[in-house]
């Protein structure tokens, strides 16, 4: 018996199914944890115990650090865009939907989405990283000794700061994404005016796509921030161990952000 | 006693590592805990200060803050000296908007001195030395005027002079504050100075106990063993985890 299990642990298959068998656990334990911290999150709200010299300190790095690349990769995304319908669209006779396409998608899908990978690039992988070193050189425990709540000093002001800031990033973002765009095509397609383009962005512009559009950015940036501040909460042992919180921070959060999106597309749009 | 410690275990991954321990400790009492690298000393400090669970055993501590020094010191990277010292009077609720930035200036000023440090208020953690951190996180960690002090190591890595201002500043505020401490340490003049009774761990146990005086005389084999620094002896390095 001894031997069998020993012939097949060696086997390449077994250990290819534990090593699956583990990620499953650790996936698991992990959407357990994030979970918890949701609702450790509500709990703190409703009480109203909220650092708020933290979170004022949180949103503007957050909008600070996050604007520059989040601006760059909207805009060029616009700029690309715009680059490849603006000619098709002029010689199908359809110059006056430039705008009208343009604005459409920045705000209902790209604006949001662009801004959000951007800002797990950006916010999250450093959130994810500065609490896990925390964690494993026992800062928070240096924190929890001076009785002070690390949930509500580190924790709670983040993922406030990512709630807040998050839909102000995707506006200036999806603002400057339609301008470039409107200068892009102007470049591109022939009789373009700026006329024509914003008088036809005008139309594709509705109220209740911006409010979905910042209600979104509002649940995904709040989304990035409790990921990645959960993973790195939970990280343990040394370098390798905040290594692996940031990856599992940032991969979980593009996964977030896509299901995030779809829902709201299933919601909203259907 | 305002701290009893009875049958505590603890284990870590089907290990052993605190095997059924009691002490007690009076009031503005220092007791040293010794032992070997990995027998359990950090653990005892960090499950008597709430950091970690224990598996079972009876823990009192009367009322009152319980303060640690780090043996990695700990200090919070992204704050300055001023901030990491006066973090707990900034941000703790009961010492919040207490005391005005002046007021919080002078404290800091007063505890950085007393350990030696004047004026690296500015300074952030990773423009010290190791030993000039750890002497921060000892000024951090007594900010509040605590009735339980537990020092990690508080004087290891440090220069003879700057143990000495340490241990003086253990005993001081002991007499000061009569806070009650326990001090882990490797140190055999930390030991002798300071501490009015010494425990040391092995193998998850406690293999003797007494006072700083006897630990010196060794006169069992454990104690020979310790301040002989042998290898040779009842203690095998193997036991402790290390190999
Ligand atoms: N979080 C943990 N998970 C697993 N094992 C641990 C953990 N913390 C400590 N240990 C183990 O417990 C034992 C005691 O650790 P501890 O840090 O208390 O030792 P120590 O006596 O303080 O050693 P040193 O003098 O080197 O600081 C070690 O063998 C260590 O491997
Ligand atoms: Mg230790």
């Amino acid at each position: 018996m001894e031997k069998v299990r020993f012939f097949l642990e060696q086997t390449i298959t077994y250990k290819i199914l534990t090593l699956f068998l583990s990620h499953v656990k650790d996936f698991l334990e992990i959407f357990g944890t994030i979970s918890y911290r949701f609702f450790q999150v509500l709990k703190y709200l409703c009480t109203l115990q909220i650092n708020y010299k933290q979170v004022i300190e949180q949103s503007s790095r957050f909008a600070v650090d996050s604007l520059p690349i989040t601006l760059s990769i909207v805009i060029m995304t616009s700029v690309i865009l715009s680059m490849q319908i603006s000619p098709e669209l002029v010689k199908q006779g359809g110059k006056d939907f430039i705008g009208l396409l343009i604005a459409l998608t920045m705000v209902r899908e790209i604006g949001v989405i662009m801004s959000g990978f951007a800002i797990i690039s950006m916010i999250g992988s450093s959130q994810a990283s500065e609490l896990a070193t925390m964690k494993v050189t026992e800062q928070i425990d240096a924190m929890k000794s001076l009785k002070v709540s690390p949930f509500k000093y580190l924790f709670l002001p983040r993922v406030i700061a990512g709630v807040i800031t998050m839909p102000f990033v995707v506006v200036i973002a999806s603002a400057c994404g339609i301008i470039a765009g409107g200068l892009t095509s102007m470049a591109a397609g022939k009789d373009v005016t700026w006329l024509c383009y914003v008088t036809s962005v005008w139309q594709g512009l509705y109220i209740r796509d911006i409010n979905i559009m910042l209600f979104k950015s509002a649940c995904i940036g709040g989304a990035i921030s409790l990921i990645s501040s959960s993973c790195g909460y939970e990280a343990k042992g040394g370098a390798k161990g905040v290594g692996n919180a940031t990856t599992k921070a940032v991969v979980l959060s593009f996964v977030a952000i896509v299901i995030i999106d779809c829902i709201f597309a299933i919601a909203f749009y259907i | 006693m305002p701290i009893k410690v009875e049958n505590l275990t603890k284990e870590f991954n089907g290990r052993k590592v605190l095997n059924n321990i009691s002490f007690e400790v009076a009031t503005g009492e220092i007791l040293s805990i010794v032992g070997f690298s990995g027998s359990g000393k950090s653990t005892v400090l960090k499950i008597l200060s709430g950091l970690l669970e224990k598996d079972s055993g009876n823990i009192t501590i009367d009322e009152g803050d319980i303060a640690m020094v780090f043996q990695y010191s700990a200090l919070f990277d992204s704050l300055n000296v001023f901030d990491n010292i006066s973090f707990a009077l900034q941000e703790r609720k009961e010492y919040k908007h207490k005391y005005t930035k002046m007021q919080l200036k002078e404290i800091v000023a007063k505890s950085l001195a007393t350990v030696g440090l004047s004026g690296i208020e500015d300074k952030f953690p990773y423009e010290l030395s190791g030993g000039m951190q750890k002497r921060v996180s000892l000024a951090r960690a007594i900010v509040t005027k605590p009735a339980f002090i537990l020092y990690d190591e508080p004087t290891a890595g440090l220069d003879p002079v700057a143990s000495t201002v340490i241990e003086d500043y253990i005993l001081r505020l002991r007499d000061e504050t009569k806070a009650t401490s326990i001090v882990v340490t490797h140190q055999m003049s930390t030991i002798t100075r300071c501490s009015d009774k010494v425990i040391m761990l092995y193998d998850g146990n406690i293999v003797f106990r007494g006072t700083p005086e006897e630990l010196c005389k060794g006169e069992t084999p454990y104690t020979k063993q310790f301040i002989t620094a042998s290898t040779q002896g009842p203690m095998k390095i193997a036991a402790s985890g290390l190999i």
